[in-house]
């Protein structure tokens, strides 16, 4: 039996085998997995030659096996020492927030140091409780008047249903255009369409009631207003953030900001004012891309309608989404503007390839592996400085020059 | 837009109607095709783009899927502009969207007009015929009556979830459009403008309307 001297088999070294070993992390996993036979008797024998010459392949084989899987060992271990940092830092974080930020938030949330802090991306656990307070409640809501407002909306939902049951059509176009745009129907269509991909909205979904009500309650609340479409994802996502009477809060102290009152009125002399303030940072941030949209006939409302809307809830990654608002909460409506300059500067040069479809395209779906550092990065290199004016000097100054301007009833596709 | 000579078209096709009627769905199906019962909710307008070989020439249609809210109006009439074609769309099964119908159209004839003082050719659509047959639908001699009436070049049965008549009713569409191009250019050559009232009223297209 001399001769019957080495036949190499590999075990495969994931599933099972890798399995078992979990404990031996950084222990070469392919050469305890390699599971040394007796050659098979019916085969003849090996010559010396043969089987030195195998052995030294099999070493080989062996050391190469050795080093690669050392090499995969170090960069995993080097992936969860980053996973392990980064978890240390939100945990830090959240001590900090928790134990002095929050306790003491009117005298530390305009500190620098919490200023830099909160750019960094808030800590999911406190992010709701930032966002409420840095977001306010001028309007004096209380969990109570949410009630209120959301049992007004159920009566009228139950009344809507009992007549619409009867004859859908007349009761429908018999009803005054807010009355309408408030119905039921409306919000439950927009409701299965935001987040779908979620499958927490939609109808049986565990936040599909408390979605429903939020909106429901604020139509309530506005009649002047009722619903309007982009609501449903900002609601959204502060359901997901807090609770029901404060996310309903929130939500309409939100609303009640200029800039988004501006938007969901519909006031569309004042957008154009918002997106003629844009192109002012625009031009002066990405000459080159600026003209280029200008050549094209790109204007900014193709794009921006869908992310002021949103609060860029709909057409960013949710995560990064919310470090989006994360920002808005701490800069206000200057940032959506700054947001949207970053996106821009961070595909500039894909963009600059491209023609009017295209560029359309891309900025209504923009990439869904769009990273929040890479953002960030591109929204830091962004200034909102416009010879030495900032955004709100160059806002007002749109705002008093405008009022001719207005009248020649400029429209964003016919502008240049 | 461009003339006959090119080998190349361009045209922008708007699609229209009320929110939810699956005017996104629609297009996802003619340019991607496929379909999903999870859609996010158009704010402002999406676009996409479609290539067709059209008799030796390239037919690019530029897709204008504008939101359906009515609120969004003023806002979003602009992107009405050098359009050259329309669908109109409607929800079989929510009559409320067909009443809309009217509506949209006075609105898009209102703000749109061809060089020519023709309306742009509109295709309308009852979409999610899967979902059971509207008894309006189901006459189709009051469906053709109503396109009369209203101006619309044609109308389909669609359903974007099962892709049913999606390419059947764009060819419609870019048929009439081409159709219109050439009407605008004759009429651009000769002062004399021939009467064209009958053609136009009639827009009979045998292709159009389906026989019941």
């Amino acid at each position: 039996m001399s001769h019957s001297t080495l036949y190499l088999r590999f075990m495969p070294i994931g599933g099972a085998a890798a399995g078992r070993r979990k404990n031996l992390e950084f222990e070469p996993l392919s050469t305890t997995a390699l599971i040394l036979e007796d050659r098979p008797a019916n085969l003849p024998a090996k010559s010396e030659e043969e089987t030195q010459r195998h052995k030294m392949e099999y070493e080989e084989m062996v050391a190469g096996a050795k080093r690669r899987e050392l090499k995969d060992a170090q960069k995993k271990k080097r992936q969860m020492k980053e996973r392990h940092r980064q978890e240390d830092s939100i945990s830090h974080a959240m001590v900090v927030w928790n134990k002095e930020i929050l306790p003491n938030w009117d005298a530390m949330k305009g500190t620098r140091r919490v200023r830099e802090l909160w750019w960094q991306g808030l800590p999911p656990s406190v992010r709701g409780r930032v966002w409420s307070l840095a977001i306010g409640n001028e309007l004096n809501i209380t969990p109570e008047l949410y009630e209120i407002f959301l049992s007004r909306a159920k009566e009228k939902w139950r009344s809507y249903s009992e007549t619409s049951s009867v004859n859908d059509s007349e009761s429908d176009g018999g009803a005054s255009l807010a009355d309408r745009e408030s119905s039921l129907d409306l919000i439950k269509l927009d409701i299965s369409r935001t987040f779908p991909s979620l499958f927490i909205f939609q109808k049986g979904g565990p936040y599909h009631d408390l979605l429903h009500s939020v909106l429901g309650a604020y139509t309530c609340y506005r009649p002047d207003i009722g619903y309007v479409q982009g609501m449903s994802f900002i609601a959204a996502v502060l359901i997901l953030n807090l609770e029901e009477a404060e996310a309903f809060i929130t939500f309409a102290n939100l609303l009640n900001k200029p800039c988004q009152m501006a938007f969901f009125r519909v006031d569309h002399e004042l957008m154009l004012k918002y997106f003629a303030a844009f192109e002012v940072f625009f031009e002066e941030n990405l000459p080159r891309l600026f003209s280029h949209f200008q050549i094209n006939n790109l204007t900014p409302d193709l794009y921006l309608i869908d992310w002021i809307f949103t609060l860029y809830s709909k057409s960013l990654p949710l995560d990064v989404a919310c470090r989006v608002w994360d920002v808005f909460c701490r800069d206000g409506e200057e940032s959506l503007f700054r947001t949207g300059l970053g996106i821009l500067r961070l595909y500039e040069d894909v963009l600059l390839q491209m023609d009017f479809i295209h560029i359309a395209q891309f900025l209504t779906r923009l990439p869904e592996d769009l990273q929040s550092h890479t953002l960030f990065t591109a929204m830091a290199n962004t200034h909102i400085i416009s010879r030495n004016r900032r955004w709100n000097q160059v806002f007002s100054v749109l705002m008093k020059d405008g009022i001719k301007e207005t009248d020649k009833n400029t429209s964003p596709a016919t502008r240049s | 837009m461009q003339t006959n000579h090119h080998k190349e078209r361009l045209y922008k096709i708007l699609v229209i109607g009320d929110l939810g009627v699956g005017k996104t769905s629609i297009i996802k199906r003619y340019v991607h095709h496929n379909f999903s019962p999870n859609y996010r909710a158009t704010i402002g307008v999406d676009f996409a783009l479609k290539v067709l070989n059209w008799d030796q020439e390239t037919v690019r249609l530029q897709l204008w899927d504008i939101a359906g809210q009515e609120r969004f109006g003023n806002m979003t009439r602009v992107y009405y502009r050098e359009a050259m074609g329309a669908f109109i769309v409607f929800d079989v099964t929510r009559p409320a969207s067909f009443e809309a119908v009217t509506k949209w159209k006075e609105d898009l004839d209102s703000k749109l007009t061809l060089t020519n003082g023709k309306h742009v050719a509109t295709v309308l659509l009852a979409n999610k015929c899967d979902q059971g047959r509207d008894v309006l639908t189901n006459n189709g001699i009051k469906m053709e009556q109503f396109c009369q009436e209203n101006g619309f070049v044609g109308w389909y049965e669609t359903s974007a979830k099962e892709n049913i008549n999606i390419d059947e009713a764009a060819n419609c569409l870019v048929k009439h459009i081409i159709a219109s191009e050439k009407d605008m250019l004759q009429s651009e050559v000769s002062d004399t403008i021939t009467p064209q009232l009958e053609k136009d009223k009639g827009g009979t297209c045998s292709s159009c309307f389906r026989s019941q």
